[in-house]
């Protein structure tokens, strides 16, 4: 049986001539697990915020949404909220309440149930959800998965029969994200409710998926199972692709009959079979390894090249309080003029408070952290921050000051009078120079819009332009990929490559292994305050069996240097 | 945090019982109230805190309180029937009574002051919010929401704060117009965040049923059999204590003569006067009522190792009989 069913619906946000959902027709199941994917601003948020009345966004709309056969226009407001669960993107602000079992409560409070029956659903969600441990906790002392945990259960305790995740793991790190996701997969399976799901990390979720539904510029292009979706989008020749999981990239590009793997062991046993079908072994393994050694040349190169390093952190200690334990732990590292470093590990292993101490947010009780050969400590304020180093923030939304782009990007220059100021000494018109950094970040269309209304990359992006206009040398990021979908990572890791050829130095902490991957060029695993190891990229994650990309991951039993779908992609290809 | 056998019970047994405490002590002013709640405030909070914390605060901040109260009342007031020294510049007598009602004023407030400090460990946040939240539910959430804003702004301001140092432009930079500037753009910022980030806030309440009719409040709290007992006995002291003061077990005035019962003050005493036995009842149900908590935990700690001591030998004696079964007989099962 269906439980909504969407006849042809299109909606159109006010004073916009285009609309944002087109002809839309769609059938859930009831007890199935949905994914809808599609590219960021492709409608997929628009449609999911229809399917509750409450949410859903002003505009002019036509068709319907049927709710178990009934308009949901016309389903009473209580039964839309005890029936059909929403969770949101960020997991700080959905909390309502400052203590855990409050906000459990929250929803039931709402629908008037008394205190014994409350008592009971809170008592339930917390064992379900393992959250009894922290049960009289305050909110705030929570870590941002447990948040994103809470806030599931919170609206599970109301019993919903449709649960609406909508990029519920997108502020989350990997693990966080991964056991959330598996969380609201054992809902799917243990208890039967309906999940529809929109996500940027498609590999936890589409193998589980009953049905996936594509979207693109506000309408359906293609609904069904995964595998399916996997050979029609190929068929299709879609760029869709780019999001999809690793293997199903790799698939697409390589031309074969096979079914479609979905998962990395499926993808291994693809690759198995397909390289099976060409026995035919030519010597390509001697080109690879000739390429191999070509990359090491060059890098010897460069390394060479740098004689003072952009960057350079000595026997570096560091804890937050008096009598408390280490955070960094005698750390070393180096990163030279124009080289991209990416720092990656756990959560909590000490990395952004790194970062901090590179930053002088914060200052190590022992060891010194030189700048091009001068100790951080003997800059200035202005020396520092103006021209030398430049810091982007996690959340971009800290850095908004002015009503638009425009203005944005002159306050941080001094406003827009061309004068020469303390803040502005660069021989170069105010404006051009705005210009240039408009263009490097692609911002040229969006210079009249408010920074709130950005999509999350353009707002990384706009971030990012504030802290160039600077003119750092050395650019520090603190994940900067958090949130964005895979073409906003490929917009930024292009700006970053120019930023390189420009001999920028970028220091880079992340959790996402497959951007390190594609760009950066030394990657030093973070653990317990220190960095364990510290290589070349491809000789880091070709080395590694577990903390590597998932590219890797499958491809590995044929060619173990290659680490990213497109390198994989290409190894097949030469070989076939 | 650790938290004692007293703040264990329900909430309204907690609330009631520093009311009629620092109630009493206010307006009862009378020495043998005011020695025994001075007593039973120290040695909770002494129970709560530690003696380090009490110690500390009381010499530092309550002490020196105390000396000036008692010593600007007699300055500003001259009632009374005993005095003591004429100041000639402004015509007025220091009088004994004043000097020793500022006294009493000063023990009251330091005593208050320590009653305080143990009022915010026993009821917390939650506590206060849910007995409010039972008269009006929409202040409670209010509450609850405030609580909740506090450390998510506190902590958002922090971040923003390095952003903003990170791009040179923290208060600390720049001259004093600067700095200023670069103050008001912090809460600029954060106030546009908060605004927008509120909204999905608004969202999560909305979709969750907020604003639908006949809202009810969830507490955690039990009202269970201890509390019932508990708050009986409260009750009855409270009625004791209260029939005594209504009697003039402790009366107690200081203007224009020091008049206090049971005392013979500069050979007076108040002309409404009770038995001798009424005024001990009376004194010995408000020591009670105030010793409650520290009674409540040194019975519940002595149960306890009771309980731990008889457990243990329960379990001996009931294994051993098992195997002692089973040696006897070891066919049994």
């Amino acid at each position: 049986m269906n439980i909504i069913e969407i006849r042809d619906f299109s909606f159109c946000y006010p004073d916009t001539d285009r609309d944002s959902l087109r002809h839309v027709n769609m059938e859930i199941e009831e007890g199935s697990f949905n994914v809808l994917c599609g590219k960021s601003g492709c409608g997929k948020s628009t449609l999911l915020r229809h399917f509750k009345s409450v949410l859903a966004p002003h505009g002019e709309k036509s068709g319907s949404i049927l709710y178990q056969g009934v308009s949901l226009d016309e389903l009473d407001q209580r039964r839309q909220s005890q029936e059909i669960g929403y969770v949101l993107q960020n997991p700080e602000n959905q909390i309502v309440t400052d203590k855990v079992w409050h906000e459990l409560a929250f929803g039931l409070e709402s629908l008037g149930y008394d205190n014994s029956t409350i008592r009971l659903r809170v008592a339930e969600m917390a064992s379900y959800f393992g959250i009894h441990q922290w049960f009289y906790r305050n909110v705030s002392e929570l870590s941002g998965g447990q948040k994103q945990l809470l806030n599931l259960a919170s609206v599970m305790a109301m019993h919903p029969k449709v649960l609406i995740l909508d990029e519920p793991t997108s502020q989350l790190d990997p693990i966080a994200a991964s056991d959330f996701l598996e969380t609201v997969k054992k809902i799917n399976r243990d208890i039967g409710t309906t999940v529809i799901l929109t996500e940027h990390r498609l590999q936890d979720v589409i193998p589980w998926a009953h049905q996936v539904f594509v979207m693109d510029k506000g309408e359906l292009i293609t609904k069904g199972k995964p595998r399916e979706i996997g050979e029609e989008l190929k068929k299709q020749e879609h760029g869709m692709f780019l999001s999809m999981p690793v293997p199903m990239q790799v698939y697409a590009e390589v031309e074969n009959d096979l079914p479609c793997p979905l998962t990395v062991s499926e993808g291994r046993r693809w690759m198995t079979e397909l390289m099976q079908k060409v026995a035919a072994v030519h010597s390509d393994e001697t080109q690879e390894e000739k390429k191999e050694e070509k990359t090491k040349k060059f890098r010897r190169k460069k390394e060479v090249q740098t004689e003072i390093p952009a960057l350079k952190a000595e026997d570096l200690w560091f804890r937050y309080e008096k009598d408390g334990k280490d955070v960094v732990k005698n750390l070393s590292f180096e990163v030279g003029t124009g080289e991209f470093y990416a720092l990656v590990g756990g959560n909590g292993t000490g990395k952004s408070t790194t970062l901090s101490l590179v930053s002088r947010v914060r200052t190590p009780y022992r060891g010194r952290i030189l700048l091009e050969g001068r100790d951080i400590r003997s800059y200035s304020d202005r020396e520092l921050y103006r021209g030398c180093l430049g810091v982007l923030p996690q959340n971009p939304q800290s850095m908004f000051i002015k009503k638009t782009v425009k203005e944005d990007l002159y306050s941080i220059i001094g406003g827009s009078r061309e004068k020469q100021s303390a803040e502005y000494t660069v021989d170069m018109k105010k404006a051009e120079a705005v210009a240039g950094i408009a263009s490097l970040t692609r911002l040229d269309g969006l210079m009249d819009r408010h920074p709130y209304d950005l999509s999350g990359g353009e707002q990384q992006r706009l971030a990012l332009a504030k802290v160039l206009l600077l003119r750092p040398r050395i650019l520090l990021l603190d994940e900067p990929t958090k949130g964005l979908d895979a073409e906003y990572k490929q917009e930024l890791g292009g700006i970053l490559k120019k930023l390189q050829e420009h001999k920028i130095s970028i220091l880079m902490i992340s959790h996402d292994v497959e951007f390190v991957a594609e760009y950066a060029d030394r990657v030093g695993l973070f653990f317990e305050g220190n960095i364990v190891t510290s290589k070349p990229a491809r000789e880091f994650f070709a080395g590694n069996n577990f903390y590597t990309t998932a590219a890797n991951r499958m491809a590995r039993h044929y060619f173990p240097k290659a680490v990213t779908a497109g390198e994989v992609a290409q190894c097949l290809k030469e070989r076939l | 945090m650790m938290q004692d056998a007293f703040s264990r019970c329900h909430p309204i047994l907690n609330f009631f019982y520093f009311l009629v405490v620092m109630g009493i002590t206010m307006f009862m002013q009378h020495p043998v109230f005011l020695a025994l709640s001075f007593v039973a405030a120290i040695f909770y909070a002494v129970w709560l805190e530690g003696w380090r914390k009490v110690l500390r605060m009381n010499l530092l901040f309550t002490l020196p309180g105390l000396l000036i109260t008692s010593l600007l009342n007699p300055m500003f007031n001259h009632y009374g029937v005993t005095p003591l020294l004429y100041i000639e510049s402004s015509g007025n007598w220091v009088t004994l009574e004043a000097l020793i009602y500022g006294m009493v004023l000063g023990c009251v407030l330091f005593i208050i002051i320590l009653w305080f400090s143990c009022y915010n460990q026993v009821m917390t946040s939650d506590k206060f919010i849910y007995l409010f939240g039972r008269i009006i539910p929409a202040l409670s959430l209010m509450l609850a929401m405030a609580l909740r804003f506090v450390p998510h702004f506190t902590n958002q301001m922090k971040v923003i704060r390095n952003g903003q140092k990170c791009v040179g432009m923290d208060v600390s930079n720049g001259s004093l117009l600067s700095r200023i500037r670069h103050g008001l753009n912090m809460i600029s910022i954060l106030v546009t965040w908060a605004l927008e980030n509120a909204i999905e806030t608004a969202d999560s309440m909305k979709s969750r049923g907020y604003g639908l009719h006949g809202r009810t409040a969830f507490s955690i709290y039990h009202f269970d059999q201890r509390d019932r007992r508990l708050g009986a006995a409260m009750l009855l002291l409270t009625a004791l204590v209260l029939y005594g003061c209504s009697r003039g077990a402790a009366f107690a005035q200081y203007n224009p003569r020091i008049l206090l019962a049971g005392f013979v003050v500069m050979g007076y005493t108040p002309a409404k006067s009770c038995s001798i036995g009424l005024a001990c009842v009376t004194f010995a149900g408000f020591g009670v009522f105030a010793f409650l908590p520290l009674l409540l935990d040194v019975a519940e700690e002595a149960s306890m190792k009771r309980s731990r001591r008889y457990t243990g030998k329960d379990m001996e004696t009931t294994y051993r009989q098992i195997y002692e079964e089973l040696d006897r007989g070891g066919q049994t099962f």
